[in-house]
């Protein structure tokens, strides 16, 4: 049975929407910003790819996104923007599941509300604060605003969380428990996140990713959300692709099988202990390309690896990496813009004890 | 649509009222209440809000012995019973489709308060503590200890988890994806959760008391509890009988509010409705509904409105005045419990029941009753509006 991405919603340091993402596709580069004060306590870690949500006032009155939280807003961007994608469909009355992906969930809020704490004792813990921090917060804003009543599911598997929340919205699908899938990632940046990092890996770069240089620490943090309508209804297949295989596992095992002649994208995003693995694993001579410097380094990367590699069967071009993804003896990246017929794209990421997940997305 | 049964070979669990699944049906049997003020942290609130603590520590493993955390090795615990009840080893599972679902809330949260408050003080705070929650993933946890190589899946959906967790890896299961899933969930007491359950004014400064007139709220509790679902094919070749069966599943949310749930239930009716209708069963076939019974206002005011709507004639408990409320791994730990029930042809009286609530309309069991039907209901309410249900049978039709 097939899967079709029917619309695609994307917020993130790139901008708003596909058309800004497929701007700085062919822009090849998104400006990174300095990053504001007031997200959570501390001092900031250097630059970001940082999410603007005031687009989210098209679709949702301001006085409702108050007690809301920029985690929550962006996933509720990415849900609607994923929607007038695909023309606004009444989900009223129709089987809508919903999945959400994070790798960290809502940290700031998650902050705020150690802060309630400790900055007035624990009879002053804010409700408020802690009833958004839970993880499927997301989910359960989303549900309310767009009224849905079918299956809802937040999964947190770090790196991999993409991989393993299709693998479930698939088979919600294949097995007719729903006719559509909302199905979106989304993390936040937060100065916690930066100071662990500047602990981790040292003082932040010039600004500039440079992936698969396994030899150099270039990540930059993003943030950002990701959403796609899924559907088992091929008349709207011809928006974008169809998901053709989902799988997860270790690269110990059996290694990965991709499809004859399939493009790969990979999720290299500038950490040097993670970016070796692609090296090592990549058969020689793959065409194989990296868009990390343009959304920046998180967890939920792959699921803006999958709305570039929808893009790009829908174009029916592959896009050149960015210029700063480093170029590697063992592998062919994609340098230049070039058509790619009826070729499948498989999105890997590959996590750092030996794990990985991908989803292939193919024109059929 | 009525689904294939899926087996269950093993069962794990831990909580308060015991350190194996056999442990924990002796207390709910012998009506053993362990909640006292928490032990692990203080607070300072002017009164102790008691909890379901553990009284031991899980057993660390060879491989987990490195950094990683209590819900961890909750988690990882009720998988070595569960294995072992299901007579799986490691090495048997070399070159097979294992995936793992793990239901959590605690297990994932970045909310460390030593860390944080460390970090605001700029007192150089111990990695040690993020990297432990970097290495701490639930699902991965168990998957690295085992060396399995399926789906891994951890679900954050809130005090449903464990249910939705159950649910999904019999899907892994149906789909031919997987030979077999350890399908769970596990919890730790924290007290920043403690916290904000106290800021929601839904916790009970004594023992909680589901259903009952005077209810004031939950205690929180901690534990893990694990099935082990298999294919009928891999059964097969190993030669092994199944101890129960996961019928059905239903999951569905309100669309309300993010901490209260629908007044009229509309989630919970429609997941209770696409759980019976995978079993292919009626409300006339169930034993019993191990109700999610937190002793919230809320909760139990819709979760008796449903049931007396879908399944009048059903007895129904809740389980929670032995555990406690162990959040993302309650639906597991109830699941559990579920099957043990349908095993011995008894369930265990609510514990903290005693007075009817007019406003209900209907009550509890209130002593050990015995049951006779084989298929019972296992359900759970969240966070964000979720609304879980298992039908879970002892035979396969």
């Amino acid at each position: 049975m097939g899967i079709y991405i029917t619309g695609i919603g994307v917020v993130g340091g790139f901008g708003c929407g596909v058309t800004e993402l497929l701007a700085c596709l062919e822009n090849g580069a998104t400006p990174v910003k300095e990053l504001p004060a007031s997200r959570s306590h501390g001092s900031a870690y250097g630059p970001a790819f940082l999410a603007d949500t005031s687009y989210l006032e098209t679709f949702v009155p301001k006085k409702s996104l108050r007690r809301i939280d920029h985690f929550s807003q962006m996933a509720i961007l990415g849900a609607y923007l994923a929607l007038q994608d695909a023309g606004m469909p009444s989900l009223t009355g129709q089987r809508t599941g919903l999945v959400v992906c994070s790798g960290y969930g809502a940290a700031n809020t998650t902050f705020s509300f150690l802060d309630s704490i400790i900055d007035n004792g624990d009879v002053c813990a804010s409700p408020t604060l802690f009833s958004n921090s839970v993880h499927n917060a997301a989910a359960g804003h989303i549900s309310i605003l767009m009224e849905l009543d079918g299956p809802c599911l937040t999964v947190s598997q770090f790196e991999m969380s993409v991989s393993s929340g299709l693998i479930s919205a698939c088979l919600w699908l294949e097995e007719g428990r729903v006719d559509q899938v909302l199905f979106g990632a989304v993390d936040e940046y937060c100065n916690v996140l930066g100071y662990c990092w500047r602990r981790f890996f040292g003082e932040g770069n010039n600004g500039i990713m440079t992936p698969l240089s396994p030899d150099r620490q270039s990540a930059i943090p993003g943030e950002g959300a990701a959403f796609f309508l899924l559907s088992r209804d091929k008349a709207g297949s011809s928006r974008y692709a169809s998901v053709r295989d989902v799988r997860m596992g270790r690269l110990d095992d059996n290694g990965i099988s991709c499809p004859e002649d399939a493009i790969l994208i990979l999720g290299a995003d500038g950490h040097s202990r993670c970016d070796e693995p692609y090296i090592n694993f990549i058969s020689q001579g793959t065409e194989a390309a990296c868009y990390s410097p343009l959304y920046g380094s998180l967890p939920i990367g792959q699921a803006f690896d999958m709305a570039i590699a929808a893009l790009s069967i829908k174009k029916g071009r592959i896009f050149a990496s960015p210029g700063a993804v480093a170029r590697q003896d063992s592998i062919n990246i994609i340098k230049e813009d070039h058509l790619i017929g009826s070729k499948s794209i498989c999105c890997l990421k590959l996590g750092k004890e030996g794990e990985f997940g991908m989803a292939t997305l193919s024109p059929k | 649509m009525k689904r294939a049964p899926v087996a269950i070979t093993g069962i794990g669990c831990l909580s308060a009222a015991g350190m194996t699944l056999k442990e924990n049906m002796a207390s709910l049997f012998s009506g053993a209440r362990h909640v006292a003020p928490p032990k692990r942290f203080s607070g300072s609130h002017p009164v102790s809000y008691p909890v379901f603590e553990m009284s031991e520590d899980p057993v660390p493993t060879r491989k987990s012995k490195d950094n990683i955390s209590r819900t961890c090795g909750l988690g990882l615990a009720a998988t070595i019973e569960a294995l072992t009840d299901a007579g799986l080893e490691a090495e048997g599972m070399a070159g097979v489709k294992v995936g793992v679902c793990m239901g959590t809330t605690v297990g994932s949260a970045m909310n460390n308060e030593e860390f944080y408050r460390n970090y605001r003080n700029d007192l150089h705070p111990d990695m040690a503590i993020i990297e432990r929650f970097l290495n701490g993933n639930p699902a991965s946890v168990i998957a690295r200890e085992f060396s399995l190589s399926g789906p891994c899946q951890t679900i954050v959906n809130a005090c449903s988890s464990g249910t939705d967790a159950i649910g999904i890896g019999a899907s892994w299961i149906r789909s031919g994806r997987c030979d077999i899933v350890i399908a769970g969930g596990a919890d730790e007491l924290c007290r920043v959760t403690y916290n904000g359950f106290i800021s929601l004014m839904i916790s009970d400064d004594s023992a909680c008391r589901p259903f009952d007139r005077n209810r004031k709220g939950l205690n929180l509790g901690e534990g893990a509890a694990v099935l082990i679902l298999e294919s009928d094919n891999f059964i097969r070749k190993r030669n092994k009988t199944a101890r129960a069966f996961v019928l059905g599943y239903g999951s569905a949310c309100d669309g309300y509010h993010l901490t209260a749930p629908h007044p009229d239930g509309k989630g919970l009716k429609k997941a209770l409705a696409d759980a019976l209708l995978e079993s292919g069963k009626t409300g006339k076939d169930i034993a019993f509904v191990n109700t999610h019974g937190t002793a919230t206002r809320d909760n139990d005011r819709t979760e008796v409105k449903v049931l007396r709507e879908m399944l009048p004639n059903a007895p129904f408990l809740s389980t929670k005045g032995y555990t406690g409320h162990t959040l993302g791994a309650a639906g597991a730990i109830e699941a559990a419990f579920t099957v043990a029930c349908l095993e011995s042809g008894m369930i265990p009286a609510n514990a903290g029941f005693a007075e009817p609530d007019p406003e209900l309309g209907a009550s509890p069991v209130t002593g050990i009753a015995n049951i006779q039907k084989k298929i019972a209901i296992s359900e759970s309410l969240a966070f964000g509006g979720d609304n879980a249900a298992l039908a879970l049978g002892m035979e396969r039709e």
